[in-house]
């Protein structure tokens, strides 16, 4: 979707006026420096952090958590939900406890995923995997469910075999909505890793951000909340990227 | 005197000019259904000429599409034998029949040339050989500048000729046609027969062509057969003995009435 140039300049406004009203509130005293510092001091704040080490590391650990969840996430998702979907005996049985299982929060879970997992790499991986794989396995079934027969029917005609038809028929009838699930694993497995990481953790992005709100360090909150705002916008506008190059034809 | 053995041929051939290359004998089908079976085939026997266009015509419902599936290797009588070039036709067998449906169903995530090599790309064949032989099939049926658009971007009655690219890339002797044209305009259809007519004669296949207007039927075939309504059994057979090219003018003349009305006879005749 192309924007035209007034559109564009319209959000470039709010952006800047949002922006200024951060650096100018405070700096007015219209709101408390120590509650919320202007922009530019976090801005200062957060380039000093990205250049510790031990931040770099917390940044790491977090994204790595994040990239191991989803990708066992995704996989697994995509493989049940294939077989749900393609087993109508199977999806009669587990459809409903499925759904049931997608709508209750997972948050509730985490005591219990540290009670039995302590608070390592792991158990944050696992509250990820567990949080995000219910998203990939609906969005495989709604995936499976735009395959059309008539594609299906029309691939046998020229003699494809079960594996061309899952490559070249099933694959890209699926993808676009697949993807979309896949961005959307992305978001909820981040929000669980930090979760996680704030409840009760010695390292990562979301334990620091949370001690550093325990001790009213404002500056470094804003900057870490700043930072994982942009990590969470790029992650999301890289699979979005994706997204549009493989459905252009959905339209 | 003469040998019997040598006399024989001569006779067959005032039979059937053309060596046969689909043979249907006894085929019987019979759907399951939660309303208890559906009789959709009954006793079928036909024969189809080497490069003739034989058009099935008949009621809705009468299991034309059925048949059509079965000489496709997409779908498993309950009964009888389909022979096709001498072997029975189990499977789906792209490289002794294509086949184009009533639905042009493209791939909308492949453009239109990679829609015509789609066949030949489930057999490995080389992509230099395969773009080759796609464009090839593309130009045949005029579309040779469209290759790269994607079906949204096609009208229908371009689809469709996609479609029949696609079914005849792999060169099969046989095309099997399951009322290509029925979800076009009066105008396209028309336009589409007279253009079917062009590739069949440059390329010299054997058409089995499936339809449910009688006046498409006349106009391009050989030879018709008429199918009678549930279950589907042949009733009639005629030659169309109009001159090739085919022309628009024909279709006012007495032996196009002649050969509409006997066909009009038979599928209305078993009106319970
Ligand atoms: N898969 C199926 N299961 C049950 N009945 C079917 C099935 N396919 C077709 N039929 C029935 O068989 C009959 C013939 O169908 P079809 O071959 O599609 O006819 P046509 O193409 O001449 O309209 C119809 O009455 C149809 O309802
Ligand atoms: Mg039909």
């Amino acid at each position: 979707m192309r924007s035209s140039l007034p559109v564009l300049l319209g959000r470039a406004l709010l952006i800047a006026a949002f922006l200024g009203a951060w650096e100018a509130l405070p700096r007015l005293g219209v709101a408390d420096p120590e509650l919320l510092p202007p922009f530019s001091t976090v801005l200062g704040t957060l380039w000093g952090l990205l250049a510790r080490p031990a931040l770099r590391a917390d940044l790491a650990i977090t994204t790595v958590q994040l990239l191991v969840a989803v990708a066992v996430a995704l996989p697994v998702g995509t493989l049940l939900g294939l077989l749900l979907s393609e087993n109508p005996r199977l999806g009669a049985i587990f459809d409903p406890l499925v759904f049931f299982l997608f709508s209750i929060p997972k948050s509730i879970f985490l005591p219990m995923f540290i009670l039995t997992m302590g608070i390592g790499f792991w158990q944050k991986v696992a509250f990820g995997v567990f949080s995000t794989v219910f998203i990939v396995l609906m969005s495989a079934t709604a995936a499976v469910r735009a395959v059309r027969p008539d594609h299906v029917f029309v691939a046998r005609a020229f003699g494809a075999t079960r594996a061309q038809i899952a490559w070249r028929v099933y694959l890209p009838s699926m993808l676009p909505i697949l993807l979309e699930g896949f961005r959307l694993a992305v978001i909820f497995g981040f929000t669980a890793v930090l979760l996680a990481e704030m409840y009760a953790s010695r390292t990562g992005m979301g334990h620091q951000i949370a001690s550093w709100g325990e001790n009213f360090m404002m500056d470094r909150l804003f900057a870490g909340v700043l930072l994982l705002a942009i990590v969470a916008i790029v992650l999301n506008e890289a699979i979005r990227a994706v997204e549009v190059r493989c459905s252009h034809w959905r339209s | 005197m003469q040998p019997l053995a040598e006399l024989k041929p001569v006779v067959d051939e005032a039979i059937a000019p053309e060596r046969p290359i689909i043979q249907v004998s006894g085929l019987d089908h019979v759907y399951p259904s939660r309303d208890g079976p559906v009789h959709a085939l009954s006793d079928i026997a036909l024969t189809v000429g080497e490069g003739r266009f034989v058009v099935i015509v008949g009621p809705s419902g009468c299991g034309k599409s059925s048949l059509l599936m079965m000489l496709a290797g997409l779908r498993h009588q309950t009964a009888g034998t389909i022979l096709c070039s001498g072997r029975p036709i189990t499977d789906p067998d792209p490289d002794r029949v294509g086949v184009v449906f009533q639905e042009a169903n493209l791939f909308p995530w492949l453009t239109a040339i990679d829609n015509v090599a789609f066949p030949l790309a489930l057999r490995g064949v080389s992509r230099a050989e395969r773009a080759a032989r796609a464009n090839a099939m593309l130009e045949l049926v005029g579309l040779g500048d469209a290759g790269g658009r994607y079906p949204h971007e096609l009208s229908g009655g371009m689809k469709q000729r996609v479609s029949i690219a696609r079914g005849l890339v792999q060169d099969p002797p046989v095309l099997l046609m399951d009322e290509p044209f029925a979800a076009l305009d009066e105008q396209t259809r028309m336009a589409m027969g007279e253009e079917l007519l062009r590739i069949w004669s440059a390329t010299r296949k054997t058409v089995v062509f499936v339809t449910h207007s009688l006046t498409e039927a006349v106009y391009l075939a050989d030879e018709v057969l008429v199918m009678s309504a549930r279950p589907g059994r042949i009733v009639d057979r005629m030659e169309v003995e109009l001159p090739r090219p085919r022309t628009y003018e024909m279709m006012a003349g007495a032996v196009f009435g002649r050969l509409r009305d006997r066909i009009w006879q038979q599928i209305k005749a078993p009106a319970r």
